[in-house]
């Protein structure tokens, strides 16, 4: 079972990978708002912003 | 009653009736947003929309926004010149309106970006000052029906996103922890049963260490920094035992590593822990929608004046008001600040101030108070006094400061927590003693430790919360805002309960109640009144419609008003008034009398020179409020009247209800509700209901207050309930609802004391196995969660 000792560092690696992602996430306010991006999709034509602008506060 | 017989048709922008004389639309409102829509290519929002509801625009040129004065507070300007605010919108809804919303960009030219929190009705404009005033954006947003206000709260709003981002990020490490600990967990197991090298069994041993101890080290903080506290300041808490039972853990197991003997329990630590934390997101998001209610958003005194300035009139904001300064006041405005009047007459609501439910007349010289409501006639006011100054300012500054020395509840959960935590270290140490004199001391240890984990008390923790959850959750579904758990728990309790008059058991507004003499001659009164703003036109209007038409009208302000219909002379106003004008005969004086005697407000009506009529006009009692007070007699509550009203009135609605005499309070200013309450609490728990500033004092000195729909603002901010129908029979449903829910909170609690005393026994015995413990702790909570879903509190839907 020697394969043991690289596969389970390598899984607990990703899972580190994965929740730093999280809090990547949070960290950047995308969960702040759990209710109005959903319905943003239904948008087809979203109001156009000037991609040079940085993103609002 | 033609109008019923007409095929109505449906209002193009909002599907309500349209009404007898207006086309395609139901209201000025509608039309007008319709128009706005319409003009600026938007009318996508039709098909996005999921629910219609007549629209609101006020049409205000918003000019305040461009102030100086308001822009040094609410507007940001970024380093490229951009300027960003952040606005309240009224009646946001649903798709549709995130989306016409943030179509602004396309039809005001200038604006950059606007980005809807549909949650908090707030919205982030970025614009170009250079290209476009935020005035200009507003007037679009009003126009399609959404009128906005400066956000208040902003520094609230981020010290809670701040608080929610660490909360969850925790909930994200615990569960990340678990999910691995798990699945190391069924490994070791799976060995237990099936053989496993003692090499790979470590290996699995160490993992689980690596990901336990940081993990969750770093997890259980919220709940270690609380039991700190709550040791510093000598209370007892509930993290007290939990954290003891945490480190213990996390303590015992590491050292079972390293040693390669023993038992590890992080897997069951690991769930205990994200189960916590869950639990704890949940309530805290409940607790956040009903203090950020969008209600409490709207100001009680508003954030503009319309300043006179050399004669023309400037909408300002109001702080850039200054004693001295001449401030206009429309009818159906509130009057922004204290101060004199200098032009015109009107009728003042001040209901909400004082909880007196007539209109006050009130003419040139007259004192006026911020936050009352001008009903009549335009007024030109000289400011007195602004802001924090006003009378209105100084009692809520008082409101304040008597809710902030409040003392807390000592909550039910956390007593228990003290014994338990009495109790099991007696155990453990009764355990180690026993164990060591018996066998050895590595044992004593072993089982003490064993007794310290298995007995956390994980379910205990649990059993508020969940039961907590699920009533409020039910409650908000309801309309009943619930801020929190011990406001569940003050409630449970009967004791006394003050209920206000003015707007709590009454409308809050005039209307006829009783009619005396020529019911004919109702019409002649309606279409006499039926151009003036006066509350009792209001009253009047309200009571009959009448196709005629007046004509010749002079209307003497808080006296009365005179006209021509169909040929008659009309005169509808005061007895004096009318009786200065007219000859009354002694029936009519009967009546008058009468109607006085009993609390309410006569007005004459005279035809053709002969008083043919007197109305009884007072503040009608809610439908609803004589069955709901019943009802809390019945259950245990000693019901009484606390008015400000005057006590003749107070009476009158309290006989009419059912209170007896000697327990109907009149005249009791705002100071005198809260002596009251305050010396009523020494003999037990009193609840404070109302509506008004002048009852929030009264509700932050009693045990618990609840606000009814319509209140200010500030009894809203200071009541631990916030009924949002105006369904007074809501009281009754949250009493019951608090009771059920401290019920299924004490069933709760003997389920896991029943979990904790079988599993602390096993290990004392020395007994336990750690697949036991895995299995028994989820069960535990599992039994919790049922039990508090199968809870009765708010469950009876309306």
């Amino acid at each position: 079972m020697i394969s043991l000792y690289i596969v389970l560092p390598l899984a607990l690696l990703i899972a580190g990978g994965a929740v730093l992602a999280f809090i990547w996430t949070v960290r950047t306010g995308q969960l702040d708002d759990v209710e109005t991006p959903p319905r943003r999709i239904l948008f087809d034509d979203p109001p156009v912003r000037d991609p040079h602008l940085p993103p609002p506060p | 009653m033609t109008a019923a017989l007409v095929q109505l048709a449906a209002c193009v922008h909002c599907g309500l009736p349209v009404p007898a004389g207006r086309t395609t639309f139901c209201c000025a409102g509608c039309e007008v947003v319709h128009a706005a829509i319409a003009a600026n290519g938007l009318e996508k929002f039709y098909t996005l929309r999921e629910q219609a509801a007549p629209a609101n625009a006020t049409g205000r040129a918003y000019a305040e926004l461009d102030d100086p004065a308001f822009q040094r507070v609410h507007v940001q300007l970024a380093a490229n010149g951009m300027a960003h605010a952040a606005l309240y919108l009224e009646d946001l809804r649903c798709t549709a309106c995130v989306w016409l919303v943030e179509s602004a960009p396309r039809c005001v030219p200038g604006t950059v970006n606007v980005r809807v929190d549909l949650g908090r009705s707030r919205a982030d404009v970025t614009w170009d000052p250079r290209a476009v005033s935020l005035s200009a954006i507003a007037r679009f947003l009003d126009g399609v029906g959404h009128p906005p206000h400066p956000y208040r709260g902003l520094d609230r709003d981020g010290a809670r996103r701040r608080e929610d981002r660490a909360l969850l990020t925790k909930i994200g490490v615990a569960g990340a922890a678990m999910g691995n600990l798990m699945l190391l967990a069924i490994a070791l197991y799976c060995g237990l049963f099936g053989g496993m090298a003692r090499s790979d069994a470590s290996l699995f041993r160490w993992a689980s260490m690596l990901v336990a101890v940081p993990g969750l080290g770093y997890a259980a903080t919220p709940m270690f920094r609380t039991a700190i506290g709550a040791l510093r300041a000598r209370r007892l808490h509930l993290d007290l035992p939990l954290s003891i039972g945490i480190l213990a853990g996390l303590g015992w197991g590491s050292a079972n590593v390293l040693r390669d003997a023993g038992e590890i329990y992080f897997d069951s630590l690991a769930m205990l822990v994200f189960l916590l934390l869950v639990a704890r997101w949940v309530v805290l998001r409940h607790q956040r929608r009903a203090s950020t209610s969008a209600e409490l958003l709207l100001a009680l005194t508003p954030a503009r004046a319309r300043r006179i300035d050399l004669g023309v009139v400037v909408e300002v904001p109001i702080e850039a008001i200054v004693p001295g300064d001449l401030v206009k006041v429309l009818v159906g405005d509130v009057i922004p600040v204290d101060g004199v009047i200098v032009d015109g007459g009107s009728a003042l609501d001040v209901g909400l101030l004082t909880g007196e439910s007539r209109p006050i007349e009130v003419s040139v010289g007259d004192a006026v108070n911020a936050g009352t409501a001008n009903l009549a006639a335009p007024l030109i006011v000289r400011a007195t006094a602004i802001g924090e100054t006003t009378r209105v300012g100084r009692l809520v500054a008082a409101i304040e400061a008597m809710s902030a020395r409040r003392a807390p509840i000592e909550r039910f959960v956390d007593r228990i927590a003290g014994r338990f935590v009495q109790i099991v270290t007696l155990a453990a140490l009764v355990t180690f003693v026993a164990w060591s004199a018996a066998v050895s001391l590595g044992a004593g240890a072993e089982n003490a430790m064993a007794l310290l984990i298995v007995t956390c008390p994980c379910a205990l923790a649990l059993a508020t919360p969940l039961a907590v959850t699920v009533a409020l959750g039910r409650a908000a579904r309801r309309g009943v805002l619930v801020k929190g758990a011990d406001a569940l728990e003050r409630l449970a309790t009967p004791g006394t309960m003050f209920v206000d008059k003015t707007g709590t058991l009454t409308a809050g507004k005039l209307a006829v109640v009783s009619w005396r003499g020529d019911v004919d001659a109702v019409a002649l009164a309606v279409a006499v009144e039926e151009g003036s703003a006066h509350p009792i036109a209001r009253a009047l209007r309200a009571h009959a419609t009448t196709p005629m038409v007046a004509t010749q009208i002079e209307e003497e302000l808080g006296r009365g008003i005179a006209g021509v219909v169909g040929g008659h002379d009309v005169i509808v106003g005061a007895p004096a008034w009318v009786r200065a004008r007219t000859a009354c005969h002694p029936g009519i004086e009967a009546w008058i009398a009468e109607l006085a005697e009993r609390g309410e407000t006569p007005i004459v009506i005279a035809v053709d020179q002969r008083a043919v009529a007197v109305a009884g006009l007072a503040d009608p009692i809610r439908p609803d409020a004589r069955a709901a007070l019943d009802e809390l007699t019945r259950v245990g509550w000693q019901v009484e009247l606390l008015s400000g009203d005057d006590e003749r009135v107070a009476r009158r609605v309290g006989t009419a209800l059912g209170i007896p005499a000697e327990r109907c309070h009149g005249g009791a200013s705002p100071e005198d509700k809260a002596v009251l309450v305050a010396a009523r609490r020494l003999a037990g728990p009193v609840v404070m209901v109302g509506d008004g500033v002048n009852d929030a004092a009264a509700m932050a000195a009693a045990t618990a207050g609840i606000a009814v729909a319509g209140s200010a603002e500030i009894a809203i901010e200071t009541a631990d309930v916030y009924l949002r129908s105006p369904a007074i029979g809501d009281i009754v449903a949250t009493v019951a609802g608090a009771r059920a829910t401290l019920a299924t909170i004490r069933r709760n609690l003997r389920l896991s004391l029943i979990y904790n005393l079988t599993a602390g026994t096993l290990a004392v015995a020395g007994v336990i196995h750690p697949l036991i413990a895995a299995l028994v702790m989820p069960l535990s909570s599992l039994t919790v969660l049922a039990s508090s879903l199968r809870s009765r509190a708010f469950r009876e839907l309306p």
